[in-house]
């Protein structure tokens, strides 16, 4: 495969995080964009590329948008691709900027949260969700991942605590993130324990929160960066892998397993070299899973590993081993926007690797781990996708 | 029409919970209403490929094996094995929100010998269990179709020993279960 060199991330923005907005999707594509080039201190003529990602667009899309915002992009690009989508839209630009079929790319992920639109949105995800999973309990996601959770404790004898390990920290990291939307308020093991049950295992604190919000950057060549005075981040390695496994009874693996040593070697790194590990949260299992299947420990031994490993973002937790994760907050703690928060990992990590973060900086961060998991279309999450960047000065 | 009947109207369309009577979700794909359809003279119906002999679940339009169009609906052997199952305190789907008030809803999935994989609601009382989670995974189960109030086929998972041969038998399960009537709101629109 061929590298990703040359290849800058840039202009990170998190906008309008809201639990409720009356605002549609173009609003929170629209400022996020805005946003981005005062950032970069360039104009909408400058961006020749457009990625864009959303659950609410409605009749709208990537094209329909240029005319909405009045630019002319010479490559676009749609990808509904849920949880997977910001990094996803990170290997498709970064191959068009390398063979010149642009030379300024945004990725923009971004959704309102009108009134009961996650409703809309569960009940209507896909053929195989209206005919084969809706009507059994129209629980929505919460279903297939309860039922996945319950499988993996009973396979793996992991606890209630361990998943909470996760949430808690995740939380502590949303405490020093302004824009978490979870953010004021602290969660202990024993709240963590305490809260109302949604789903068999999952109870209120492994649930995310949906939400509306917009997340972006701008990707272009280093050369251009430089030359625009930005300070930015780098690709060593991106993989992605789609409804892997499909003979297997339950998810509790992803296609990460097939490619997660590819990403290792074309990095020239291991897991101990992370400094960051940013996996899609949608669920502390899904956490857990991406942790074994990226090679930071064994499978079905995330439970164990979790005990002796803090993942704090200022490293102030007990545990001996440190390994920043999901150092916002994540979805759980941050809130779920749709299809942006298969973009906020990406864009908290070009914060991190860029030192452009206000209050949540992983001291002396060079390597970051970023993970999407996304689409689950009747019993499993279908698309997988990591990428490994770096700092440019590392 | 009047307009405070117009106005009924459209607080019943927007606002489930405000309804008289909820239902179980009524949408489905074409494909959907197909194995609504296949399911009603047999315990469970299935696509089969005659040109492969795979047998699938969802529904799809072709064949997943070998993409042909050559699916019959066809009478499909009820056994399989758990692979997980669950009680829903939360649901988003008025219908099952006043169902939960009352007890959590049980669902499953599960691997039938067919090699499909199902989601279900389950009746843990075939079990003799009182709560989901003491029905281990890879138990015997059986897996059978039946009209819901909305009037579409659903799967239901009882204990492999369950008899379940007889329409009446089935009926008598789905029923048990609270699917053959809407849940109530008194003073509902
Ligand atoms: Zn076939």
């Amino acid at each position: 495969m061929k590298d990703y060199s040359g290849i800058a991330l840039t202009a990170p923005i998190s906008f309008g995080y809201a639990k409720q907005s009356p605002k549609g999707a173009a609003w929170f594509i629209g400022r996020t964009l805005q946003l981005m080039l005062a950032r970069a201190g360039l104009g909408k003529d400058d961006v020749d590329g457009f990625a864009v990602s959303s659950f609410s667009l409605g009749t709208d899309s990537a094209i329909t948008l240029t005319q909405n915002f009045e630019f002319s992009p010479r490559w676009i690009e749609q990808l509904p691709y849920g949880g997977a989508s910001g990094i996803l839209a990170l290997r498709r630009a970064a191959r068009a900027i390398q063979a010149g079929d642009a030379s300024i790319v945004a990725c923009i992920g971004g959704d309102g949260a009108a009134h009961r639109s996650f409703e809309a949105t569960a009940a209507n995800f896909s053929s195989f969700t209206i005919d084969a999973s809706f009507p059994y309990g129209g629980g929505g996601p919460n279903a297939a991942f309860g039922l996945i959770t319950q499988r993996y404790m009973d396979e793996f004898d992991a606890r209630r605590e361990d998943f909470g390990a996760i949430a808690v920290a995740q939380r502590y990291n949303a405490n020093h993130y302004p824009p978490a939307l979870l953010g004021h308020k602290t969660l202990s093991l024993e709240q963590y324990l305490s809260a109302r049950p949604i789903a068999g295992p999952l109870h209120l604190f492994d649930c995310v929160m949906p939400c509306a919000g917009g997340e972006g950057f701008l990707m272009m060549s280093e050369d251009r960066a430089r030359a625009l005075g930005l300070p930015y981040c780098t690709i060593l390695a991106a993989g992605e892998l789609h409804n892997a496994h499909r003979e297997d009874d339950i998810q509790l693996r992803g296609g990460w397993t097939e490619y997660a040593n590819q990403l290792w070697a074309m990095a020239g790194l291991g897991p101990e070299d992370v400094d960051i590990l940013q996996t899609y949260d949608d669920y502390p299992v899904i956490s857990m899973m991406q942790m074994e299947d990226l090679g930071f420990c064994g499978k079905g031994e995330a439970p164990q590993w979790l005990k002796t490993t803090d993942l704090r973002f200022d490293g102030s937790g007990p545990q001996q081993h440190k390994l920043a994760h999901n150092t916002s907050g994540g979805q759980l703690s941050v809130g779920q926007a749709g299809a942006a928060a298969g973009y906020m990992s990406v864009v908290e990590t070009i914060r991190q690797l860029t030192g452009d973060t206000e209050g949540n900086q992983v001291p002396g961060a060079r390597h970051a781990m970023v993970s999407g998991f996304g689409m689950i279309n009747y019993d499993r999450g279908l698309c997988s996708a990591a990428t490994i960047l770096a700092r440019s000065d590392r | 029409m009047s307009t405070s009947h117009t106005m009924k109207q459209r607080l019943k369309h927007n606002r489930p919970s405000l309804r008289q009577n909820a239902r179980p979700p009524k949408q489905r794909t074409h494909l959907g209403n197909a194995f609504t359809a296949a399911n009603l003279p047999v315990a469970l119906a299935l696509q089969h490929c005659s040109n492969c002999a795979t047998v699938q679940y969802p529904p799809r339009e072709l064949c997943r094996h070998c993409l042909q169009d050559t699916l019959l609906w066809r009478s499909t052997d009820t056994g399989g094995a758990l692979v997980s199952r669950l009680e829903l305190h939360n649901s988003l789907w008025e219908y099952f929100r006043r169902r939960i008030a009352t007890a959590p809803w049980p669902i499953a999935s599960v691997r039938l010998d067919c090699g499909v994989i199902v989601l279900a609601h389950l009746a843990p009382a075939t079990f003799g269990a009182g709560i989901t989670t003491e029905i281990p995974a890879a138990t015997r189960v059986q897996v059978f179709s039946h009209t819901d109030c909305s009037l579409n086929a659903v799967l239901i998972a009882v204990d492999g020993q369950t008899a379940i041969a007889t329409r009446a038998q089935r009926r008598a399960i789905a029923d048990g279960l609270g699917l053959l009537e809407p849940a109530h709101k008194t003073g509902g629109i």
